[in-house]
């Protein structure tokens, strides 16, 4: 019994508790907690597959601007406590139904996968997953994706304001 | 660190898309600086000019010999050349039908054609991208273009459901996408395309689910946005709520660039793929597509709705040509819905590339059709019957022939071309994709094809009917000519009708952006 | 042994801390503070005066105009990082593919700006 593994097993079961709680907590505002909890576990999780800056980006974009955005957005439709829950339809049957079928081929999918936990070497572990190694290859290798980001915030923005803004 | 070595070539193939993203631009902070009155006409022309210049840009750029650029993160071929001419030639014509619609609604606005460029340039960045990554995030711009195209006129109710309905199933798709991708890297380690095949029938051996898993998420998450069956369900409620001339975007832009990725995808990739995989797939997609997509339009006599549906059929047809490109041997497939070669004479890469060169012809052939039959739909529509839902009924058709034949006579030809019937640029599409089919042996699947495209032209003609046979009803309102919407149907209606006839230079390009890659 | 974790003892150590604090001062105020409950000390009540209606209101759009292009600039931001890090090795280079991306963002800036959505009054 590691650090590493003790950890591990704690954010997987603390990740799935607290995704369990925002689709299953009553009031909007406390499953937007609890997915705020997600993320911190998610981006534990990361750091403990080396993807340092990954976990930083979860914290700072996800925990941070993306949950204010959820926010706002549930206090702007002023969502109260769902009041009709449970009622079976043949909808919600369905696609509760194709969930559980998906989440069955997955887990048969990934289970079937030989387990190779990758070795990265001490060489390798001194810098893998650190900002300046991402910005290598994001600057060098990626550059086209990355200049089409730039086109998808612009994209966004506009479209942000187009949709949200009263009078355009 | 060692710097890429990026020289200008490297750009060539963005050239299109860089043209519509500038233009889009100058869109965006023009309409910024004028005051609300100042008159927004030239934003069309444009719009026009701009789609034009890229669409010529395109058209140079086909006879550029393949190759990838930007580290193999993106391709230049005249396959991804002609999606963009496509691509193109749908803005243009989309952007022609906005200028009565905006001004009847009096929201012409310089967002609208900036969208619509922004758009049309991911579709044409989507036909380049040579990478996951890359495709994904083109793929983003694409939707999130048509997104707030589709709420733009957010009064009313239909307006803001289509939006909301085509964002939450669009971000769900692109999350099967995402998901079908992270697989397939998982298996192979890689994301560019070119690179896949090699580990792909490595990890066939070992993690078999792996590969088959990925490449069917994938192969939804595709199905979804070419609004394939059983991935439809958003298409009518979307293509009816959203603004006509939008409408007309969805239907050939994105249909043809989600196209133009899915082939890329399947073809380079399925090289390292057992090849009954993807023809399993699309065959069973085809045939599902054409059925239900003909069978649920026979009943609709809203005509914006009926040409939702129809698009799904056309979906259906174009799935056939995909089908045909994984054959490998003739008579050894998928034996449910093929048979044994029957015409032999053809050999296999033949048919195949024909089969590609019909899909692209095809493409073309829709957007020349459909966009036109919208742009016709948004002339005869009034912005007050649309809450009531009776804007596009088949009775605003009653009699068209009395007060506008020439407005009869360019839909009459994109019914026709719909339906596939002759002399027509639809009939000579349809006849590529079929012949293809039953020469790479696909005989069961092309008579369904047949069939149903048969049932098709039921519906297609009743509009016909409609517009010549029924008379003029009582206390029909004016119809209002507008430059824009003249111009759009000339330019859809000639090339219907000649490309039909004589496919000329067209013909040429195909022969040569139809040349099968990644084998 | 190598892992992932060293960096980040000094954060446990201090998540640790805070946790702790967290925790224990309300306890500690609860605990120490002397406690005389009278009628009107329990009421309700809002910035002192009494309370009129549900602390729930709906919210104006514009906050949500405001959040969502917060999220683009924090986006663009973080892309900031791993380029500033890389400065000096990527060179012109890197300087010239920064310089087309913040172009673009720019483009949307002056948009967004002269379009009024940053204007809270309006």
């Amino acid at each position: 019994m590691n650090v590493e593994l003790v950890l591990f097993g704690a954010f997987a079961l603390l990740t799935l508790l607290s995704a369990g709680l925002v689709i299953l907590a009553r009031s909007p505002i406390n499953s937007a907690m609890a997915l705020v909890s997600t993320f911190f576990f998610l981006a534990g999780i990361y750091v403990l597959l080396w993807a340092h800056t990954v976990a930083v980006v979860q914290v700072l974009v996800y925990a941070g601007a993306i949950m204010v955005l959820f926010l706002f957005v549930i206090m702007l439709l002023n969502l109260g406590e769902s009041a009709h829950r449970g009622k079976p339809t043949l909808s919600r049957i369905l696609g509760g139904a194709s969930a559980v079928g998906l989440l069955g081929v997955l887990g048969i999918t990934l289970s079937r996968v030989p387990a190779q936990p990758a070795n990265l070497g001490p060489q390798a572990q001194a810098t893998f997953g650190t900002m300046a190694s991402i910005g290598q290859s994001i600057f060098t290798q990626w550059l086209l994706p990355f200049e089409a980001v730039s086109l998808l915030l612009l994209v966004a923005m506009v479209g942000a304001v187009v949709v949200a803004k009263s009078r355009i | 660190m060692t710097l890429p070595n990026i020289t200008l070539a490297d750009f060539l193939p963005l050239l299109p898309a860089l043209i519509m993203v500038v233009g889009a631009s100058i869109l965006l902070l023009s309409e910024v600086f004028l005051s609300s009155s100042a008159s927004r006409g030239y934003q069309a022309v444009l719009t026009v000019a701009t789609a034009v210049a890229s669409g010529l840009t395109a058209l140079g750029l086909m006879f550029e010999p393949p190759h990838a650029v930007f580290l193999g993160y993106g391709v230049l071929d005249p396959f991804s050349s002609f999606l963009t001419l496509v691509v193109c030639v749908g803005l243009a014509l989309a952007a022609l039908a906005s200028v009565s619609f905006l001004r009847k609604r009096g929201a012409e606005r310089g967002e609208f054609y900036a969208l619509m460029l922004f758009a049309s340039a991911g579709m044409s960045l989507l036909a380049m991208s040579a990478e996951f990554i890359t495709l994904f995030v083109n793929l983003e711009v694409l939707s999130v273009a048509t997104y707030a195209l589709t709420a733009y006129l957010r009064r009313g109710t239909r307006p803001s459901e289509a939006g909301f309905k085509y964002f939450i199933l669009g971000a769900f798709s692109s999350a099967v996408l995402l998901y079908g991708t992270a697989l397939l890297y998982g298996a192979t380690g890689t994301t560019k395309l070119a690179d896949m095949a090699g580990p792909l029938s490595q990890a066939l051996a070992t993690a078999p689910a792996l590969v088959y898993t990925g490449a069917i998420l994938v192969a939804a998450g595709f199905a979804f946005k070419v609004a394939a069956v059983p991935f439809h369900m958003w298409t009518p409620d979307v293509y009816e709520g959203a603004p006509t001339p939008v409408t007309a975007l969805m239907s050939a832009g994105v249909k043809a660039a989600a196209f133009a990725a899915m082939v890329r995808v399947f073809l380079t990739v399925g090289k390292g793929m057992d090849p009954h995989m993807p023809l399993a797939l699309f065959s069973t997609l085809a045939l599902l597509t054409m059925v239900v997509g003909n069978l649920l339009a026979i009943p609709q006599r809203n005509v914006k709705r009926m040409l939702a549906y129809s698009s799904i059929a056309h979906a259906g047809y174009l799935l056939l040509g995909v089908a045909a490109l994984f054959v490998t041997a003739p008579g050894e497939h998928f034996r449910i819905l093929g048979a044994s070669a029957l015409t032999g004479g053809t050999p296999l890469d033949v048919a195949r590339s024909d089969a590609l060169r019909g899909i692209l012809y095809y493409l073309l052939a829709y957007t020349f059709s459909a966009v036109g039959a919208f742009a016709l739909v948004s002339a005869l529509e009034r912005r007050e019957d649309e809450d009531k839902g009776t804007a596009w009924d088949l009775e605003r058709f009653s009699g068209l022939a009395q007060r506008r034949p020439g407005w009869a006579f360019a839909m009459t030809a994109f019914m026709l071309s719909l339906g596939g019937i002759p002399p027509t640029i639809g009939f000579m599409s349809k006849l590529l994709i079929f012949q293809s089919a039953i020469d790479v042996g696909l005989v069961g699947l092309t008579i369904v094809a047949v069939l149903s495209s048969a049932a098709g032209v039921y519906y297609y003609l009743r509009v016909v009917v409609y517009m010549f046979m029924r008379p003029v009803p009582e206390g029909a309102q004016t119809l209002e000519r507008s430059w824009g919407t003249e111009v759009a149907l000339v330019i859809s209606t000639v090339a219907v009708v000649l490309l039909g006839i004589i496919p000329g230079r067209v013909s040429e390009w195909l022969a040569h952006a139809g040349t099968l890659f990644g084998q | 042994m190598i892992t992932p974790l060293a960096p980040y003892l000094p954060l446990a150590v201090v998540l640790l801390l805070a946790g702790l604090m967290a925790m224990a001062i309300p306890q500690l105020t609860t605990r120490l503070g002397p406690k005389r409950p009278s009628a009107i000390k329990s009421s309700p009540f809002e910035a002192g005066s009494e309370s009129s209606g549900p602390a729930r209101q709906r919210f104006a759009v514009k906050f949500y105009v405001v959040a969502l292009l917060f999220i683009v600039f924090d986006v663009e931001a973080v892309f900031l990082y791993p380029w500033a890090v890389n400065f000096q090795a990527l060179g012109w280079f890197g300087y010239v593919e920064m310089l087309v991306f913040a172009a673009t963002l720019i483009v949307g800036l002056i948009y967004v700006w002269k379009k009024g959505a940053l204007d809270w009054e309006s």
